[in-house]
């Protein structure tokens, strides 16, 4: 730590949980490089963390698409090491949510591609920095991955595939000192909870600040010693395994 | 939600404003008020080992306390700082306070920079739900501070300004506690020995308390009744309570920080070795199963001790021996008298009678 500034990646960091988990790592004197499609909510969010005092980059593009993972990938590779990549940027899918039964297949595979190939993708790119760096990933997952919620098929679908992507690299990555944990946030008043329940009152969600204390612990917690677990940011316990 | 409307009426409560060493009554000798399901019996701490039976097993917490209490200065002033809990070997979530007396929240926005003993401390991120509490980078040794300048946290009810010896307990083997797990504050090593003697066995857990999350005025809501606070339930202890649970034994818990480590390490049935963090909040509405009894000491009305005592022992135990308590003249909080509880869960329960047939040679439990 002393002497090298750490480096991050989140993606998905323009609003709601990203945005919260990149300016704690700001304080927490992380550099970062953030991502998000939409380029100008990104460099506000940059702009704000930038008078941290820390050094903030970002690449604007959609995660499903090789040539900004690429991009993402060689702005780090400058670096040369990275300790953090957090696979947040997610999409919901077809809201209202529909049944599968009816689920637009496009869609579905479009679901897929964003929440469940493009984090595994970005790990691909970012495989040598992050051993280089003795990184941890950190996928960020939902209840709706074993909920078998009706109507969240789909996007359950991609996140309990984003869960076993985690689980198997933590074990095939291990050998290079990358470790790998799911996360899931719990409900969270944010842009895509509002738009899984329209027109709803999510105000009685807490904001994503509430997972403020749980990111305090996990980045100080024994990165090979939590690498395969999945965890519960509002959970009422954060349990290392035995 | 935090102030059960059932709360006992403790408003005459006397509170222990100096140790016992102090008020002339040595450590051992606070009264001990015996409550079971049928009776409150008056008794003093020196009588545990009689209070218990052969098989029985006390669950202690080895957390010690810290001198957690730091002067600190910022741009508008010299300040305390309460230290709550360790985060990482930089990061604490820590209290600010006037004094100890008065708490704040101080004018201090994420990213401040300060001083506190000396060591420089950033402001990282304030407790959600808590503005009072703020995670707080430190650039510097902060044990080495706490060694230097730090003195134990004391409220201001306290009157005595006491050393940290007096804050610890005969179990406490690992820093980390912003206050003092204090339940177990009585145990000497003489009476430990009398336990022992009596075939009452120990097992530890550890669990630093942080700083109370709850203080009068809050505004309690959506605020977590507990904060996370690190534990560790280590595989010897599980075992321990496995033969005694085989052998009609009793658990019982030196504490509330005990019982909430062992609800935590609660999974499938029965408590495993578990480590991590922490804010298991017990109550009536989630009640414990994982131990029998409780060593505790006496506090206010609204806490999440109180909640914690009823999913224990059940609302009518708790009143009853409470207002058994004020009447008695019992004191109150850390340094104040204590609780053997054995609401007799799972077992026949055994009146205040039996706190009568002391002479009575020790017998094994597995006599019956
Ligand atoms: N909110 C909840 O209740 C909840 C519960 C469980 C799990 N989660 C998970 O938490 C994570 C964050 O969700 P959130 O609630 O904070 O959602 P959000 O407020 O909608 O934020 C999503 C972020 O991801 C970006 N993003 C979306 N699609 C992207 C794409 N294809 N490529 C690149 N960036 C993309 C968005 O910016 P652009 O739109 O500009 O791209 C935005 O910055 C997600 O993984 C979600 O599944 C949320």
């Amino acid at each position: 730590m002393t002497g090298r500034r750490r480096l991050a990646v989140v993606t998905g960091a323009s609003r709601g949980l990203g945005a919260a988990i990149a300016r704690l790592l700001a304080r927490e004197r992380y550099d970062l490089l953030l991502t998000a499609r939409e380029p100008r909510a990104l460099q506000a969010i940059a702009t704000e963390l930038r008078g941290m005092g820390g050094c903030v980059a970002t690449r604007s593009g959609d995660v499903a698409d090789p040539r900004h993972r690429r991009a993402v990938a060689a702005a780090v590779r400058g670096r040369g090491r990275l300790d953090l990549l957090v696979n947040n940027a997610s999409e919901l899918g077809p809201a209202p949510l529909p049944p599968l039964v009816d689920y637009p297949l496009p869609a579905l595979e479009h679901v897929l591609r964003v929440n469940a190939v493009a984090p595994l993708a970005l790990v691909q790119e970012l495989a040598d920095p992050l051993a280089a760096g003795r990184g941890l990933v950190v996928n960020i997952t939902s209840d709706a991955a074993s909920g078998a919620y009706p109507g969240w098929g789909g996007y359950g679908a991609s996140k309990a595939a984003l869960e076993l992507l985690s689980r198997t690299l933590a074990r095939e990555l291990a050998g290079r000192r990358i470790s790998v944990v799911s996360v899931d946030p719990g409900d969270l008043r944010t842009a895509m909870h509002q738009a899984a329940f329209p027109g709803q009152d999510i105000s009685d969600r807490p904001t994503p600040e509430v997972t403020i204390p749980f990111w305090g612990w996990l980045l100080h917690q024994d990165r090979t010693a939590i690498s395969g677990q999945r965890f519960r940011a509002q959970a009422d316990r954060w349990e290392l395994p035995a | 939600m935090i102030a059960a409307r059932s709360a006992p009426e403790v408003a005459a409560v006397r509170a222990a404003d100096r140790t016992p060493e102090a008020r002339g009554v040595a450590r051992d000798r606070v009264r001990l008020l015996a409550s079971s399901a049928t009776g409150d019996a008056d008794r003093s701490f020196a009588d545990l080992p009689e209070l218990l039976e052969p098989g029985d097993l006390l669950v202690v917490n080895e957390s010690a306390t810290l001198a957690a209490s730091l002067p600190a200065e910022g741009p508008f002033g010299r300040f305390r700082l309460h230290l709550s809990t360790r985060y990482g070997p930089d990061l604490w979530l820590a209290e600010p306070r006037w004094s100890g007396a008065r708490p704040g929240p101080l004018p201090i926005p994420d990213g401040l920079r300060f001083r506190v003993a000396g060591v420089r401390a950033t402001a990282v991120a304030r407790f959600p739900g808590i503005p009072r509490l703020a995670f707080l980078r430190f650039d510097g040794d902060l044990e080495a501070a706490m060694a230097r300048d730090g003195a134990p946290i004391r409220y201001g009810y306290f009157a005595e300004d006491a050393p940290l010896a007096a804050y610890q307990t005969v179990f406490a083997t690992v820093p980390g506690s912003a206050e003092m797990p204090s339940a177990a504050r009585p145990f000497t090593p003489r009476l430990v020995r009398r336990l022992v003697r009596r075939g009452i066995r120990f097992a530890r857990v550890v669990l630093h308390a942080g700083v109370s999350s709850l203080e009068d005025g809050d505004d309690v809501t959506g605020a977590p009744p507990i904060l996370p606070e690190p534990f560790e339930v280590p595989e010897a202890t599980c075992r321990a309570i496995r033969e005694v649970r085989g052998s009609c034994g009793r658990v019982i818990a030196v504490g509330t920080t005990v019982v909430r480590a062992l609800e935590s390490a609660f999974h499938g049935g029965e408590v495993r070795p578990s480590r991590g963090f922490t804010r298991r909040y017990v109550s009536p509405a989630q009640p414990v199963r994982s131990v029998d009894g409780l060593v505790t000491g006496w506090h206010a009305a609204g806490t999440t001790h109180l909640a914690l005592l009823r999913g224990l022992a059940g609302e009518g135990i708790v009143r009853r021996s409470y207002a058994r308590a004020r009447e008695l003249g019992y004191l109150w909080h850390e340094f104040g008298d204590s609780q053997l509880l054995l609401p007799g869960s799972g077992r026949p329960a055994r009146g205040a009678g039996a706190y009568f047939a002391l002479e009575r040679p020790a017998r094994a439990r597995s006599a019956w």
